[in-house]
């Protein structure tokens, strides 16, 4: 094959009257490819955000029983330890009152007498549906909303 | 050909094209036609499922962390009249299973009112029975047990039973605290079932509400002294043969509310004793709720207005005679006999009415009056319980007061008040002048943080010195007298009261008293003890003072508080 027969092949291509279709064609299908992996990566979010909602829903629910639970156990325990239970539980141990007299106090250096109870621990996170972290339930174009501005901050 | 294909292509663009077009444009017209809000609400009906949350009522704790009152999930059984397939053998079940009776559930179930979908045919199932129940009728492969459903929900339950039962009041099966704490604090501790919209869609789930828990409360009570309280006064009533009695605890110094006892208790699991159990409302914590002429305790706010005001010194004397003229009314002492010569340790250690009646006379009405009031007789004390009552204190000008009042009331005749009134008032002799606000609240527990209550005073009716005063001369008054109130190794101040009662005068009804507080140097407990009508003695330190020295040392050993001897030591290191 010589230049001269290659020159008659681009020139037939470009005069060919099915190019300006393929051209077509093709513009369409990359649009169409686009739209489609577009519609992929966000059916992906999508669905992930639904199992992580879902997974949510569960763990709330969880957590609520486990709480009714814990009450229930709480109570429970109330009652096997309540004053009256203990004070025969002592005395059929074979335990008697202390009187006044029974008691000789020592001076200890240091001692501190006890405070009343503190019940709660600060250091526990609240439980509560505000903390759910952006990932879980922002959408694909809040995300890309999100990161065009602090990518834009950062300039 | 290819022209003919142009032309069908043609058509078929343009009939899509109409398609799409009235697609498009009936969208358009339903959403502005009239119907629009109707089927906006029809499609978020499908968004949003109603869901009934039964958050928690909040729990109480004494002030060493012991439950008093929790919350326990129980069941609430229910048919589905509907989808009954055998009526006798659920109740038979039921029958068996709970021990309901046969014959009211099958009527329940056969005869339900006209409309009626649905009836409850147990409830408060503990969940024990209950899961045993649900597993029974997941079972039942003849489906003659379809149509039970079962549902959820929390219940109040104390574990101590009577315990404390005045103080912590009770929840009805609507979830309304009544009495005591339960109804002071019902808001904050809250937990009423709430209709909530929870969204169907997993992509809103950070909007499912979020509904808090009740708050939970500590009180300052102390389980241990309480439970000795209760028994002591249990033993006190039934030695002495009174009719009822009472027996609070609090720190003077803070106004926490340690101990608070009075005899008939109910069963807080079981409030349908409640009408078996008292008589009316102010019945439930005396304490707060009954006023009464308290008698001789009340000398010692007299005593303490006549040193504040200068009318006299401890070292003031007077002769008694026997008798005092207050408007145109003989007073005479308890024993109706003169005591000759007194200082005024003397008037308290005796106890003499002519000498108080000469005081408050001596004073006048205004001033008299003047400390009456800025001690609180008549105020409610603001004690956080449901159900205080304020009291009476005549003054002149009430259509109902007499010249003869300023004498009487001047040794607790003619005025009622209740036992925290006398203690919020005492308060101020233990500390130093200023008298606090009796409370049981010691802290809240909300969003895992506890956040604690503070003392709060609610004045300073006399001075610093006039205090510490009266304090020295009522320990002293009790040392001298050799009071049945007195503590080894402890110094106490306080004072007894024996009061007859208001139209019962003439009879042997009294109403005997004891006010007391220690060690006098720092003051860690104050108790009142009151024994209605009791019948071994009619005095109040016959009765009332023993009472009040075997609760001191239950309550020296529970709180730890060393004798005054290991104490100086302490403080001298």
């Amino acid at each position: 094959m010589n230049i001269q027969n290659v020159n008659h092949l681009v020139h037939a291509y470009k005069i060919a009257p099915w190019r300006v279709q393929r051209q077509w064609i093709g513009a369409v299908l990359i649009v169409a490819i686009a739209l489609a992996m577009i519609s992929a990566i966000f059916l992906d979010v999508s669905s992930r955000t639904a199992l992580a909602g879902r997974e949510i829903l569960s763990l709330t629910a969880a957590i609520s029983t486990s709480q009714k639970n814990s009450g229930d156990l709480q109570t429970q325990l109330a009652l096997l330890t309540s004053a009256s239970v203990m004070e025969q539980r002592a005395q059929d141990l074979g335990f008697h009152a202390v009187e006044t007299a029974d008691m000789e106090y020592v001076i200890v250096p240091g001692y501190t007498a006890p405070e009343p109870k503190i019940l709660s621990s600060s250091s526990l996170p609240q439980l509560s549906a505000l903390s759910i972290p952006p990932e879980y339930n922002e959408s694909l174009f809040e995300w890309l909303d999100k990161k065009i501005a602090s990518s834009s901050r950062g300039r | 050909m290819r022209q003919q294909y142009a032309r069908r292509t043609q058509l078929i663009i343009a009939i899509m094209g109409f398609v799409a077009f009235a697609i498009i444009f009936q969208m358009v017209r339903i959403q502005n036609s009239s119907q629009a809000p109707d089927f906006l609400g029809l499609g978020d009906g499908f968004q949003y499922e109603w869901k009934t949350v039964f958050p928690d009522r909040g729990e109480i704790y004494d002030r060493n962390g012991h439950l008093l009152a929790g919350n326990k999930t129980v069941y609430e059984v229910t048919v589905d009249l509907k989808n009954v397939q055998s009526a006798e053998t659920i109740a038979s079940t039921l029958s068996r299973e709970l021990g309901s009776d046969y014959a009211t559930v099958l009527n329940q179930i056969q005869n339900p009112d006209p409309g009626i979908v649905s009836v409850t045919v147990a409830n408060s199932v503990d969940q024990k029975d209950g899961l045993r129940l649900l597993e029974l009728t997941n079972n039942d492969a003849t489906g003659d047990l379809r149509g039970l459903n079962f549902i959820k929900h929390p219940k109040r339950s104390y574990p101590e039973n009577k315990l404390a039962s005045n103080v912590i009041g009770y929840v009805n099966g609507d979830g309304l605290g009544y009495f005591g704490v339960e109804e002071k604090y019902n808001n904050i501790l809250a937990g009423n079932a709430v209709p909530v919209a929870v969204p169907v869609d997993p992509n809103k789930v950070s909007e499912i509400p979020h509904i808090p828990n009740g708050t939970t409360l500590i009180l300052t009570l102390n389980r241990d002294l309480q439970a000795s309280a209760e028994k002591i006064l249990d033993d006190a009533v039934s030695k002495y043969g009174a009719t009822r009695g009472t027996i609070v605890i609090m720190d003077p110094q803070t106004g926490e509310l340690l101990t608070m006892a009075s005899t008939r208790r109910m069963d807080l699991n079981q409030i349908w004793d409640y009408g078996s159990t008292f008589d009316n409302a102010s019945d439930y914590n005396p304490a707060i709720s009954v006023p009464y002429e308290p008698g001789s305790v009340l000398k010692i706010l007299t005593m303490a207005a006549a040193l504040d005001s200068g009318t006299v010194t401890p070292g003031t004397t007077y002769m008694d005679t026997g008798v005092i003229y207050v408007g145109g009314v003989p007073i005479q002492n308890w024993d109706r006999n003169p005591w000759g010569i007194q200082d005024m340790t003397g008037c308290l250690q005796h106890s003499l009415n002519v000498c108080m009646a000469t005081l408050s006379t001596s004073m006048g009405a205004t001033t008299f009056y003047s400390y009456m009031d800025k001690f609180g007789l008549g105020h409610l004390t603001g004690v956080d319980m449901g159900g205080e009552a304020a009291g009476r204190l005549k003054i002149p000008g009430d259509g109902d007061w007499y010249p003869v009042d300023l004498g009487t009331n001047a040794f607790g005749q003619g005025v009622a008040v209740t036992p925290i009134q006398i203690m919020t008032a005492a308060s101020a002799i233990a500390n130093h002048g200023n008298s606090v606000t009796p409370h049981v609240l010691y802290a809240t527990v909300r969003h895992e943080r506890q956040y604690k209550s503070d003392a709060v005073f609610s004045g300073s009716p006399i001075s610093a010195q006039t205090a510490d005063t009266l304090n020295e001369m009522l320990a002293n008054s009790l040392e001298y007298e050799g009071s049945m109130a007195l503590v080894d190794g402890y110094r106490i101040a306080g004072k007894t009261g024996t009061a007859q009662i208001p139209g019962e005068y003439e009879s042997d009804s009294t109403n005997a008293s004891f006010i007391g507080w220690g060690p006098v140097d720092d003051p860690k407990f104050m108790i009142y003890v009151w024994l209605e009508r009791p019948t071994a003695s009619i005095w109040g330190s016959e009765t009332a003072a023993p009472v009040f020295a075997q609760m001191a040392q239950k309550t020296i050993l529970l709180l730890n508080i060393p004798p005054d001897s290991v104490r100086k030591q302490l403080a001298q290191q």
